[in-house]
C-alpha cells in the first residue's frame, strides 16, 4: 500500500515538474553565476587598473583577427537580403527605398547582430576554450596562489576589449554591407549607384549610428564576460573544455537575442 | 613555527573530507603528507594555499608568502619561461612596479640556476619536459621568497631519475630557503628521500604521524597497508 505522497511522486506530472524546476534553478544559478564573475569583474578593474600591454593584445585578437569572418558573414547577409528585396521594390516602383531600407536593415540590425554571432563563434569560442583549459590544468589556480586576482586578471583585458573593439567592427561591417547591397542591387536588378546612395541618406539618423554603436559595445562585454565566466567555471577534464565552450556559445547566442530584443524596445518602438 | 593546521575540517555538500585533523611544520622542516587516492591530500594543501574555503578549524602561519608547485607544474602556457618566473613580480599589485627589467632578468636567472636550468628564459613550456616544466614551477614558486611551499605529487607522472632530481631539489629548496615545506605523494622514494616527518590521511583522518622510519617499520596496519601496497587491511580503496 502506498501513500499519497508517494503516488503523487511516482506520476509523470511530478517528474515533469521538478525537472523543469531544476531546470529553472540551474538557469537561474548561471546567470547568478556570470553576475556574480561580472560585479567581481568591475571592482578589480577599480582595485588593479588596467594592463595596457594585454588589453592590446586582446583587442588584437577580438578586433583584427575577427575582421575576416565578420565582414564575411555580414557582407553575404547584405548579399542575400539585398538581392531579394531589390528585385521585389523595383518592380513593385520602390526602386528609391532600395537605399534606405538596406541601410536601416544594416544599421539597426544586420551589422551588429550578424557580427555578434560571428564574433561569439570565433572569439567567445576561443575565449571560453582558453580559460576553461587554464581551470583544469590549475594555470588559474597558480594564478591565485601567486597573489594575483584570477578575475581581474583574465577578465579585464578580454571583457574591455570586447566592449571596445565590437563597435569598430560593427561600424566596419556595417559599411561594407551598405557598399555590398549597392553592388548586388546594381548586378541583380539594375539599380543604379545613384538611385541607391541617393536613398541611403533617408534611412540614416545619427540615433541610428549610436545606438547600434551602444548596442555593439554591449554584445561585444556580453560576448567576452559570459564566455570566460563558462571558461572560468569549468570542471574536469578535455570533456569540460567542450562543455564549456558549446554553453557559452549558446548562451552568448541567446544573450544577442535578448539584448537585441531590449535595444528594440528602448530605441525603436 | 612557520604552519600550525588546528582541528581543521571541510565538507562537500554533507560529505566529511577532512575529518578534524591538526599538525604543524617547522622552518626548515619538509613533513609529507601521504595517503591513498581520494584521502583528502590535495584538499589540504588547496586548503592552506587559500584556493578552497574550509567549515572550521585554525591555520597559523608565519608572516610571507605561501607557494604551491602543482601535479602538472601548471606553467602558463602562452608565456615564456621568464614570464613565468616573474609572473608575480610583474602582475601582483605590491610587487609590481618595484622592479625593474634589469632586476627582473636577474632574480629569474638566479632562481633558474638554483633549479639547475640556466639560459631557457625565452623557452615555452611547451618546449621543455615534464621534469624541466616541473623545476620551472619551482622556479615560479620561489620567487617571492616564501616561507612555506607546498608541492602537490611533484613526481606524479615522471620517469624515476627525473623523480630522483625533482626530490633531490625539493631538499635543496628547503636548504637555501630554510622554508617549511609539505609534500603531498604516495611515492615512497619521495617520502623517504625528502621528508623529515610523515602523516597519514585515511577517509579524511590522520592515522599515522611520525618519521619515515617509523612509516617503514610496519607497525601500525594502515602504514603496512600503504607500504606493501596491500588490498588487505583497514583501508578500503574506493571505486
Amino acid at each position: 500500500m502506498i501513500t499519497l505522497a508517494q503516488y503523487l511522486k511516482r506520476s509523470a506530472t511530478y517528474k515533469l515538474f521538478t525537472t523543469l524546476f531544476s531546470e529553472v534553478v540551474m538557469f537561474l544559478d548561471t546567470i547568478g553565476g556570470i553576475i556574480q564573475l561580472g560585479i567581481h569583474f568591475i571592482s578589480r578593474i577599480f582595485k588593479d587598473g588596467i594592463s595596457g600591454k594585454e588589453l592590446a593584445a586582446q583587442c588584437e585578437r577580438f578586433g583584427i583577427s575577427s575582421l575576416p569572418i565578420t565582414l564575411s558573414i555580414v557582407g553575404m547577409t547584405s548579399i542575400i537580403v539585398s538581392s531579394q528585396v531589390a528585385n521585389e521594390m523595383v518592380k513593385q516602383g520602390g526602386a528609391d527605398f532600395v537605399g534606405m531600407l538596406m541601410t536601416i536593415l544594416i544599421v539597426r540590425e544586420v551589422g551588429a547582430v550578424m557580427s555578434g554571432f560571428a564574433i561569439t563563434s570565433m572569439i567567445g569560442s576561443s575565449l571560453a576554450s582558453e580559460l576553461a583549459t587554464m581551470k583544469v590544468t590549475e594555470q588559474i589556480d597558480a594564478i591565485d596562489v601567486l597573489g594575483v586576482d584570477s578575475v581581474g586578471h583574465l577578465f579585464i583585458p578580454r571583457v574591455l576589449s570586447g566592449i571596445l573593439m565590437m563597435p569598430v567592427i560593427v561600424l566596419i561591417a556595417s559599411f561594407v554591407g551598405v557598399l555590398l547591397g549597392a553592388l548586388t542591387s546594381n548586378l541583380f536588378s539594375g539599380l543604379s549607384y545613384r538611385a541607391y546612395f541617393s536613398s541611403v541618406w533617408l534611412g540614416l539618423y545619427m540615433k541610428d549610428f549610436w545606438v547600434s554603436l551602444l548596442k555593439a559595445a554591449t554584445f561585444g562585454g556580453t560576448i567576452a564576460l559570459i564566455s570566460c565566466a563558462f571558461g572560468y567555471n569549468a570542471k574536469g577534464g578535455a570533456k569540460g573544455v567542450g562543455i564549456a565552450t558549446t554553453q557559452a556559445v549558446v548562451w552568448s547566442f541567446i544573450a544577442i537575442v535578448i539584448w537585441d530584443m531590449v535595444f528594440a524596445i528602448l530605441f525603436f518602438f | 613555527m612557520s604552519i600550525e593546521v588546528k582541528n581543521l575540517i571541510k565538507k562537500f555538500d554533507d560529505k566529511v573530507v577532512i575529518n578534524d585533523i591538526s599538525f604543524h611544520v617547522n622552518n626548515g622542516e619538509i613533513l609529507a603528507i601521504v595517503g591513498f587516492s581520494g584521502s583528502g591530500k590535495s584538499t589540504v594543501l588547496k586548503i592552506i594555499s587559500g584556493l578552497i574555503p574550509y567549515d572550521s578549524g585554525e591555520i597559523l602561519t608565519s608572516d610571507g608568502d605561501i607557494a604551491m608547485v602543482f601535479q602538472y607544474s601548471a606553467l602558463f602556457d602562452s608565456l615564456n619561461v621568464f614570464d613565468n618566473i616573474s609572473f608575480a613580480l610583474q602582475e601582483r599589485k605590491d610587487l609590481k612596479h618595484k622592479y625593474s627589467m634589469k632586476d627582473l632578468q636577474k632574480i629569474v636567472a638566479q632562481k633558474l640556476e638554483l633549479v639547475g636550468l640556466s639560459g631557457i628564459e625565452n623557452k615555452f613550456p611547451s618546449e621543455l619536459s615534464g621534469g624541466m616544466q616541473k623545476r620551472v614551477s619551482f622556479a615560479r614558486a620561489i620567487v617571492t621568497n616564501p616561507n612555506t611551499i607546498l608541492y602537490d605529487e611533484p613526481t606524479a607522472g615522471l620517469d624515476p631519475m627525473s623523480s630522483t632530481l625533482i626530490e633531490d631539489y625539493i631538499v635543496r629548496l628547503k636548504n637555501e630557503t630554510n622554508s617549511a615545506s609539505i609534500v603531498v605523494t604516495h611515492q615512497m622514494s619521495t617520502i623517504t628521500r625528502t621528508a623529515d616527518r610523515v602523516i597519514m590521511l585515511y577517509d579524511g583522518g590522520i592515522v599515522f604521524e611520525g618519521t619515515p622510519k617509523e612509516l617503514l617499520k610496519e607497525t601500525n596496519p594502515y602504514t603496512k597497508q600503504f607500504v606493501t601496497a596491500s588490498l588487505d587491511g583497514p583501508m578500503q580503496l574506493k571505486a
